[in-house]
């Protein structure tokens, strides 16, 4: 009934009163109780992987609010061309509060946010805030240490594997500390490295996981949106460390653990806060403490006592006493970037393009 | 004894021609039966009412002396009739056996396939490996799948349409022996054709058709080549008013030496060719088809160039590095074998067709095609040659072939050439329009142009040329004069006979194709 | 039947696409409706629209220009986008950022950048016979790289923590927007212009004509002198040119920056919208306005009846299939029933 009348008062009222109404629709959509909420995907929602896990701090936003939250997601849009446009009709649709969940959504929400000063942004890896565009991010390195470490006890060669999507500040830094969490069990440790280039794309996965297999890496990560690297690995006989989403059950029983991520906070916050009024942007930037960062199960072949060390490790660097970015670090070439006795910058970990000792391969 | 095939009083029209007027033979059990013709004679449009593809308007078709009412192709095969055609319908991806087993009719199963493949094809002394991809083999070894194809059915009457037309001098003779064998256990086959020599060596009977009648029926073997020629060619075309050529003093084409290699295997190398066409006169070249015409007609339009410049001369100007359109500029107009696709666009309307060549003649301007001024000279050239077409706006492809060769005539005409090549002028062009034609081309030269007629129709060449040129291998014989020279002498020539150096050529005669 | 064609196309759609939707368990009329109009029922709708259709359709122009000569140029994309790194290069390092010449150099390095890629298998076609369809494509991989490369290496925002994309351009660097609201910006006067220019190019110039007659019969393009060559190079170049203008226009439009990313596509689905519109100005018009209805729709649809992007993804690419295969039939009428019909025209005449 609703379409009807709509559709009746469009064709009367002609393109121009459609706009006037659709615009003046977000002021009205304050006044009743229901939150409207607009979420944009990069890609469709998978059984693992990135987007599933924003689909899981959008259930959780619907089982806290039930009838009060209207969500609207839109999916596969990954160009910032398309994200404008999207973006732009979700605000004008009347949603309050808006998620963008890629990088590339960035530039797209920092171009409709200032036009809409009344609806909330919030940019999942974004690094640009503004009055009404709050970011949110997960601190991966602080999964790839611990997952590095449980690798660095349990690698029989000292060589760790990893695939990266892009050579981008925030695949590059949880390698590095990937690295640095298999050193600080097994100083002798080295970490080859290969990027895709690509977000998905299995074919070429499967082949750098077989060219790190044939490389003598017995521990294989892989932080793309794929369970490839873990299955190749697992066929192959050697651990790997799933990212994102548990991937067990891909791994030949194989996977040391993964650093899942978790914005069920992040999500639900933002949406209570826009509910009763008190949103303000915020840069939120949270680890294994706030449990956006969890480890999942570790491998029942990891050893007892292992294990005991390796939860010890997440609750030490949740309580800030290991920093996995702790001095003294040197770069591949050894020159120092952190002192003995001092710690990364946070814009230095943000910003971090640079591969520590013992990495093997190139940024390009 | 009934004939094993009989044809009583058939005929079919086509639109605007008469395919078959009233056409009757017979054929008995292990004859080899020509059917002679000229290209549009009905040689096609009879063997595919014969193979039942199209249905007669009327008349009659016999089988083992019955009448056969619904007649088509699944008839035909159910009658032990089988056709090879011209053109091979082979899928080149796959072995001789997979394809012979996707043209079965029955269950098969692809092993003994294969053995029998093997066996018939030894037996009829063409060895075929049933294993071999199709795109392995020779065009020779292709046409024998075809036929190992037909002859798995144990046919009664098997058709070829041309068959050695794509062979090599080799496999024609080996060719000959399997459809000599095959006839000796009792098959009848039907051969088409329009070489002479071929028929006159292999079949004991023939009828010859033109214009889709019945022209005559002879025994090849008794029957000398010019009785037979002249069953097909006829000798009742109308008469053409020839003044006599008052040739220019200097020569507007000159060829010197020109030798070239040929672009494909298919082609033929030109060996020192030289001759001269003088404003005012009409030189032709004779030849059987695949001599080197093509290459020649290629290199003197242009659409072929020569590294040596003045090997060709057009009023003295070295031309033979120069682009078509940079000899055009020269006085050159050239009317080719191939209307459609070649001289004419076919999607493309008779205007556009215009500006094809006429493009220096008003229809374009400041770069931009002028429609109204082509669509002027197309009608132009539609009432003056007589055009039966839609107007300006009908497509090259909606005409006949001799109404788009009339238009094509008539567009270089237009042009008011210094030089015109014209590469077989009357193919396939009713004899009406052919005469036209011919006279219209005689008519320019007598006005002081110089024409170059390229024809395998001996008849054509002698109706209307004032000298005549023979290539053979890729040789150009020396000019002979029409009225000092007579077709047995051009015939002589065509086979390479005479000329010497060359006693390997062909000895084929074939006055038309 | 030229007509009737898309319309046949159109009606097939809506029922087949009524058909899905329906047994998907959602009602066809108000889908539809969401797909179709809606998307076009609001300024910002209509600004969209006309933006994501600006550049299909200047590409699609370019490219049916080669098209009619049967020289396949598929690597429109990589010509965009070195259209958008050339065209950003000047915005980005040009001395004076605030010059009002800023905006037109970028213009013509942009279609220089992209003529100049799709020169590269010109030369090749024409000199040494290399496949372009080839050479094409595997030079839209080299312009991704090339892309990738100054993203993440020399051209990186140095304010940007490291992430691949550029600075912003300046202000003088972007096309104005007819209305700060919406999106749409003068850069649509470009393809309004190259469309006239196409028209003009094929319609009437002998040029255009030549192109046409190498594309239908080869042969008679060698007997008439007009040169092969000739035809190859212009296809290409005028693909590359309104590659590289679009490349320019979405750069110094929507995009504002470069990041590794700046093509969605546009290169490939201007090859359908080419086809779509039967090689020819007015159809690539409708055809450019109607790939970009299907995108604007596809969201919609998302949007307000929260339709997966799957389905909405089948149901373009149904409508693509019949209005493909439309074509496809009709180019058979063409060939086989016309010669008759024309036949019998003569023969009544007589």
């Amino acid at each position: 009934m609703n379409e009807l009348t709509r559709r009746g008062f469009l064709k009367y009222s002609g393109a121009l009163g459609a706009a006037l109404a659709t615009g003046g629709l977000s002021t009205i959509a304050r006044a009743d109780d229901v939150l409207k909420i607009g979420v944009v995907y990069v890609s469709p929602i998978a059984e693992i992987g990135w987007t599933k896990q924003h689909s899981l701090g959008v259930e959780a936003i619907k089982s806290e609010f039930g009838d009060k939250a209207k969500l609207t997601v839109i999916d596969n849009i990954f160009m910032p061309q398309d994200a404008e446009r999207v973006f732009r009709e979700l605000a004008s649709a009347g949603n309050q509060l808006i998620f963008g969940t890629s990088f590339s959504h960035g530039t797209p929400m920092q171009k409709v946010a200032p036009r809409f000063p009344k609806i909330a942004f919030e940019h999942c890896s974004g690094i640009v805030h503004l009055a009404n565009l709050g970011t949110f991010e997960a601190k991966y390195y602080e999964g790839t240490f611990v997952a590095g470490a449980a690798g660095g006890y349990m690698s029989k060669s000292g060589k760790i594997g990893f695939i990266g999507g892009f050579p981008i500040p925030d695949i590059v830094g949880p390698a590095n500390a990937l690295l640095l969490g298999a050193q600080s069990v097994n100083p002798n440790a080295t970490c080859n490295a290969i990027f895709l280039n690509s977000w998905f794309d299995p074919g070429k996965e499967k082949e750098a996981a077989k060219t790190l297999l044939s490389q003598g890496c017995d521990v294989i990560c892989s932080m793309t949106d794929t369970a490839t690297g873990v299955q190749v690995a697992g066929e192959g006989g050697a651990w790997s460390i799933g990212y994102a989403s548990d991937m067990s059950k891909f791994s030949s029983g194989k996977q040391l653990t993964s650093f899942v991520l978790d914005w069920t906070s992040d999500y639900v916050g933002a949406a209570k806060a826009v509910a009763a009024g008190t949103w303000k942007p915020e840069v939120r930037w949270d680890g294994l403490a706030a449990g956006v960062v969890k480890m999942a199960p570790y491998n029942d072949g990891i050893p007892a006592d292992v294990k005991a060390k390796l939860k010890q490790l997440e609750a030490d660097i949740g309580s800030g006493k290991v920093h996995p970015y702790a001095g003294e670090l040197k770069d591949q070439d050894g020159n120092v970037k952190v002192a003995a006795g001092s710690v990364l910058s946070d814009d230095g970990i943000r910003g971090m393009n640079w591969f520590v000792k013992g990495m093997i391969g190139k940024l390009s | 004894m009934h004939p094993r095939l009989e044809l009583r009083n058939i005929s079919k029209r086509y639109p605007g021609v008469v395919a078959n007027d009233d056409v009757s033979l017979s054929i008995q059990p292990g004859e080899i039966h020509a059917v002679l013709g000229e290209n549009g004679a009905g040689k096609s449009t009879l063997m595919k009412i014969i193979y039942g593809a199209a249905h007669a308007d009327s008349g009659e078709i016999y089988c083992d002396g019955n009448l056969i009412l619904a007649h088509n192709p699944a008839m035909s095969r159910a009658l032990g009739i089988e056709m090879v055609y011209q053109h091979f319908a082979l899928f080149e991806s796959v072995s001789v056996v997979e394809n012979i087993a996707l043209s079965a009719s029955s269950a098969f199963n692809l092993p003994s396939l294969a053995e029998k493949i093997r066996e018939l094809s030894l037996r009829y002394g063409m060895p075929i490996d049933p294993h071999r991809q199709v795109h392995d083999l020779s065009v020779g070894e292709r046409q024998r799948v075809e036929i190992v194809r037909c002859l798995l059915q144990a046919p009664k009457l098997l058709i070829l349409d041309e068959p050695t037309s794509v062979l090599t001098p080799q496999a024609v003779v080996k060719l000959f022996d399997t459809l000599r064998q095959l006839a000796a256990e009792g098959c009848s086959i039907v051969y088409i054709s329009h070489k002479l020599d071929e028929v006159q060596e292999l079949c004991d009977t023939a009828t010859v058709l033109r214009n889709g009648k019945v022209t005559g029926t002879a025994r090849p073997k008794e029957t000398t080549s010019l009785e037979l020629a002249r069953m097909m060619v006829g000798s009742k075309l109308p008469e053409m008013h020839v003044s006599p050529a008052a040739p220019s003093e200097k020569p507007v084409l000159e060829v010197r030496d020109l030798s070239a290699k040929a672009r494909d295997h298919f082609g033929v190398d030109l060996k020192d060719v030289s001759f001269n066409v003088h404003g005012g006169e009409i030189v032709g070249l004779a030849g059987v088809s695949g001599n080197g015409q093509a290459e020649l007609i290629a290199l003197l339009s242009g659409e072929r160039r020569h590294g040596q410049g003045d090997a060709i001369k057009i009023n003295g100007t070295p031309a033979a590095s120069l682009r078509p359109d940079e000899r055009r500029k020269l006085g050159l107009a050239f009317v080719p074998e191939e209307r459609l696709g070649r001289g004419a666009v076919p999607s493309h309307t008779l205007w556009e067709n215009a500006v094809l060549t006429a493009h220096r003649f008003g229809t374009v301007r400041k770069g931009l095609v002028d429609r109204r001024r082509a669509a002027a000279f197309a009608s132009g050239i539609i009432d003056r040659f007589k055009v039966k077409a839609n107007g300006p706006a009908a497509t090259a492809q909606s005409l006949s072939g001799g109404n788009l060769q009339k238009y094509i005539v008539g567009r270089e005409i237009a042009l008011a050439p210094k030089l015109l090549l014209v590469s077989q002028p009357t193919w396939g062009v009713d004899v009406g329009a052919s005469a036209f034609i011919r006279q219209t081309i005689v008519d320019l030269s007598r006005a002081g142009t110089a024409v170059f007629v390229v024809s395998e129709e001996l008849d054509e060449l002698f109706e209307i040329c004032d000298r005549l040129l023979v290539i053979c291998q890729g040789r150009v014989s020396p000019p002979l004069l029409r009225t000092s020279t007579d077709r047995e002498e051009i015939g002589l020539l065509m086979t390479g006979r005479t000329m010497g150096k060359d006693q390997t050529g062909s000895s084929s005669v074939a006055l038309q194709d | 039947m030229r007509i009737a064609a898309p319309v046949l196309a159109s009606v097939l759609t809506l029922i087949v696409g009524s058909i899905f939707f329906a047994s998907l368990g959602h009602d066809p009329l108000p889908t539809l409706y969401a797909f179709f109009v809606e998307p076009l029922s609001s300024m910002n709708g209509l600004s969209e629209w006309l933006l994501k259709a600006s550049p299909l359709i200047l590409i699609a122009c370019g490219l049916a220009i080669g098209f009619r000569a049967n020289v396949w140029n598929i690597g429109a994309e990589g010509q965009f986008i070195m259209g958008a790194v050339a065209a950003s290069g000047v915005g980005l390092f040009w001395s004076d950022p605030d010059s009002a010449l800023l905006l037109p150099l970028m213009f013509l390095a942009g279609m220089a950048a992209g003529m100049a890629w799709a020169a590269i298998p010109a030369f090749l076609r024409s000199r040494m016979n290399t496949n372009e369809i080839l050479v094409t494509l595997m030079m839209t991989y080299i312009a991704t790289l090339f892309l990738s490369y100054l993203v993440h290496g020399p051209w990186r925002d140095p304010a940007g923590f490291n992430y691949p994309q550029t600075a912003l351009l300046p202000a003088a660097a972007m096309f104005q927007s007819f209305d700060p609201a919406y999106r749409l910006n003068s850069s649509i006067f470009i393809t309004v212009v190259a469309v006239f220019l196409m028209w003009l190019f094929t319609d009437r110039s002998f040029l255009g004509y030549k192109m046409s007659v190498s594309g239908a019969a080869p042969l008679a393009a060698r007997y008439a002198g007009f040169r092969e060559s000739a035809a190859v190079w212009i296809g290409l170049l005028a693909g590359g040119a309104a590659a590289g203008i679009a490349g320019m226009a979405e750069a110094a439009g929507p995009l504002g920056q470069l990041s590794p990313q700046v093509s969605p596509g546009y290169g490939f689905a201007a090859i359908i919208v080419a086809f779509i519109g039967r090689l020819n100005a007015f159809g690539i018009v409708l055809g450019g306005l109607l790939m970009s209805l299907l995108f604007l729709g596809g969201e919609g649809v998302q949007m307000t009846l929260a339709l997966p992007s799957a389905l909405t993804r089948i149901f373009q690419g149904i409508l693509l299939f019949f209005l493909l295969a439309a074509d496809f039939f009709i180019f058979y009428r063409i060939r086989l029933v016309r010669p008759a019909p024309d036949a019998h025209a003569l023969e009544t005449a007589r």
